[in-house]
């Protein structure tokens, strides 16, 4: 590991964040916590897809299988057969490794491009989901309902937005800091590699199917883990938001404004995109129908146009650029 | 002992025979040199004893086993690596980037960055380990495939047109390289057309031409061979 891991570990910023975090279940009114939850909730999912869509380059349509299975799947384990959810948790998080590894060996073993992987996960996501509406176990196409969050923590229970504030945070930090951690470990190096010349990778020593299973397990074994959480914030266990492909393309949409590759880009585009896209709709969701999905998208296209390579670029620049930063002020030439 | 062995490999690519018995052995220490015609099966050669194309047919051994159907990358890990004539480039990583991913091979992470800054440094590269190896000259490129090779520590190297296109005066540092590479116990087998470059450096030479050996010896004794003036010295020395 190199020592910029434990240097941002060890970040007073980190910290201060997450003490000034801490207490804003307290301090917010329920509809803005909401909002708060629901960035957290895509902060970890898009940091968790960042590992193989971003670090790899593998534009993976499959994230939702692996949110499903830990959504649907722990519900259906606790409602149908008493299993714990924590247990659950496990189990589904188990299970989305494998269909993960198994995705990955499918890409290594027949040499898939780029198109063909994104249609082959976009296959597989789309298969989960028809799995589970055809499958009473699994809820069937009218979802599942969790018993009251009566904050049992045995019990997988948070004790309603609070609780699932905490949680949250706590998960989003974790995906992040994965990031942070496998972009400063060998993992890292592997994985760029392999995203700028597969070949070339090979070549000096990479061994290509063990890194790109290990980006795909660890990728899905996180939003598995998101997935069980976010289903128990939510209570119902509908299939058609945690097992649509529609998830996926957000989290896709919110790391690419953010900046893909990047340990905290998918992090800041979540973070931005989804408060803005929840309060156009809360303004203006009546006023005309689609209207805040129209101004949605201008801004997503802007961005994009603006800064190809995401949003944290574009903020680092500012950011160097600030009156007084050290690093940028012009040389002084004796005349 | 050999430490690299071809036994009648043969590669057949559909009906093109690129590569037709093709036998020969590398002694630990050596610097072999291979030349032959544009198209004569050289790259195809390397391609076939580092595990990117398995030959159709023969046999490649390193170290006294079998390695035909071994992945290239465990074939690196085993200290047999090769360069490209292609240079390869990396898109979104700094050439200190690479060249660390190459030293993981075998050093654990931040002794991988300080060894290729380290190695960086010996090729000639020093001062650029954060431009992308896409910005770089050719002749750093060249440069570039010559320290990815050495940050995995090899025993034995194929290195494919490590300096064409450069200029005389360029050919200086790495001919400087490999020369240092061999004194500390590294095989080195080069594709060269600088002949002036092979010449200096090759311990024995092996011709190819049209995908079959055609002579094996000293330098001196190859640019007295007949077969190897027609095929190959001809259209230079008269250009
Ligand atoms: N992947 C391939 N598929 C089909 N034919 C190939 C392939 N690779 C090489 N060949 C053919 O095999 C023959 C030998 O090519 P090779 O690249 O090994 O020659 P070379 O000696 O390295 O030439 P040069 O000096 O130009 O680098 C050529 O006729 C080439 O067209
Ligand atoms: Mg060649």
């Amino acid at each position: 590991m190199r020592p910029e891991f434990y240097k941002v570990l060890a970040s007073p910023v980190l910290w201060g964040i997450l003490i000034l975090a801490a207490p804003l279940p307290f301090l917010l009114p329920s509809y803005y916590l909401h909002i708060v939850i629901l960035s957290l909730v895509y902060v970890a999912l898009a940091s968790s897809w960042n590992i193989v869509g971003g670090m790899a380059g593998q534009i993976s349509l499959a994230h939702s299988l692996f949110i499903g299975t830990g959504a649907m799947l722990s519900t259906a384990l606790l409602l149908k057969l008493g299993i714990n959810m924590w247990v659950g948790l496990l189990i589904s998080a188990a299970i989305s490794a494998m269909l993960a590894a198994m995705i990955a060996w499918i890409d290594y073993r027949f040499r898939l491009g780029h198109l063909s992987f994104v249609l082959i996960t976009l296959a597989f996501a789309e298969m989960g989901g028809l799995v589970v509406e055809g499958w009473d176990f699994l809820g069937g196409a009218s979802g599942l309902l969790l018993p009251r969050d009566t904050g049992h923590f045995l019990d997988f229970q948070f004790g309603g937005s609070h609780g699932a504030f905490w949680v949250m945070l706590l998960l989003a930090v974790v995906c992040v800091l994965v990031n942070v951690a496998i972009l400063n470990a060998p993992l890292g190096y592997y994985l760029r590699t392999i995203r700028d010349n597969e070949n070339a990778a090979r070549a000096i020593g990479v061994n290509v199917l063990r890194y790109k299973v290990a980006a795909m397990v660890i990728s899905a074994v996180l939003a598995s883990i998101v997935g069980t959480a976010y289903v128990r914030y939510l209570t119902f266990a509908d299939p058609y938001l945690l097992i649509s492909p529609v998830i996926t393309i957000e989290i896709v949409l919110f790391a690419t404004v953010g900046g893909l590759g990047s340990a905290f880009g998918p992090a800041l585009g979540a973070l931005l995109l989804v408060p803005l896209g929840e309060i156009l709709r809360g303004q203006l969701g009546g006023v005309l129908p689609g209207l805040h999905y129209f101004i949605y998208g201008i801004v997503v296209i802007a961005v994009i146009l603006i800064t190809p390579q995401g949003l944290l670029p574009l903020f680092e620049r500012l950011w160097k650029r600030r009156p007084g930063a050290a690093a940028t002020r012009p040389p002084t030439v004796a005349p | 002992m050999a430490l690299l062995e071809v036994e009648k490999v043969t590669k057949r690519f559909g009906g093109l025979v690129a590569l037709n018995d093709v036998s020969f052995s590398v002694a630990q220490g050596e610097i072999l040199g291979i030349i032959g015609p544009n198209g004569a099966g050289k790259t195809t050669l390397f391609s076939a004893i580092s595990g990117f194309a398995p030959p159709s047919s023969g046999d490649v051994r390193f170290d006294g086993t079998s390695i035909v159907g071994v992945l290239p990358d465990r074939l690196v890990r085993r200290g047999l690596i090769r360069s490209f004539q292609i240079v390869q480039t990396f898109a979104d990583m700094t050439t200190l980037d690479v060249v660390t991913t190459a030293a993981l091979t075998r050093r654990p992470i931040r002794e991988a960055i300080d060894y290729a800054a380290h190695v960086l440094g010996r090729v000639g590269l020093a001062g650029k380990e954060h431009l992308t190896p896409l910005t770089l000259s050719l002749q750093d490129k060249k440069l570039l495939e010559l320290a990815k090779c050495l940050a995995t520590d090899p025993r034995c190297i194929l290195l494919d047109e490590v300096m064409a296109g450069l200029t005389m005066a360029e050919t200086d540092k790495p001919i400087a390289v490999v020369r240092e590479l061999n004194r500390q116990g590294v095989t080195i087998v080069m594709v060269e057309h600088v002949m002036p470059v092979i010449m200096q450096l090759a311990t024995r030479m092996v011709v190819i031409n049209f995908g079959e050996k055609i002579a094996e010896g000293s330098p001196a004794d190859i640019v007295k061979d007949q077969h190897v003036i027609d095929a190959y010295f001809g259209e230079h020395l008269d250009a």
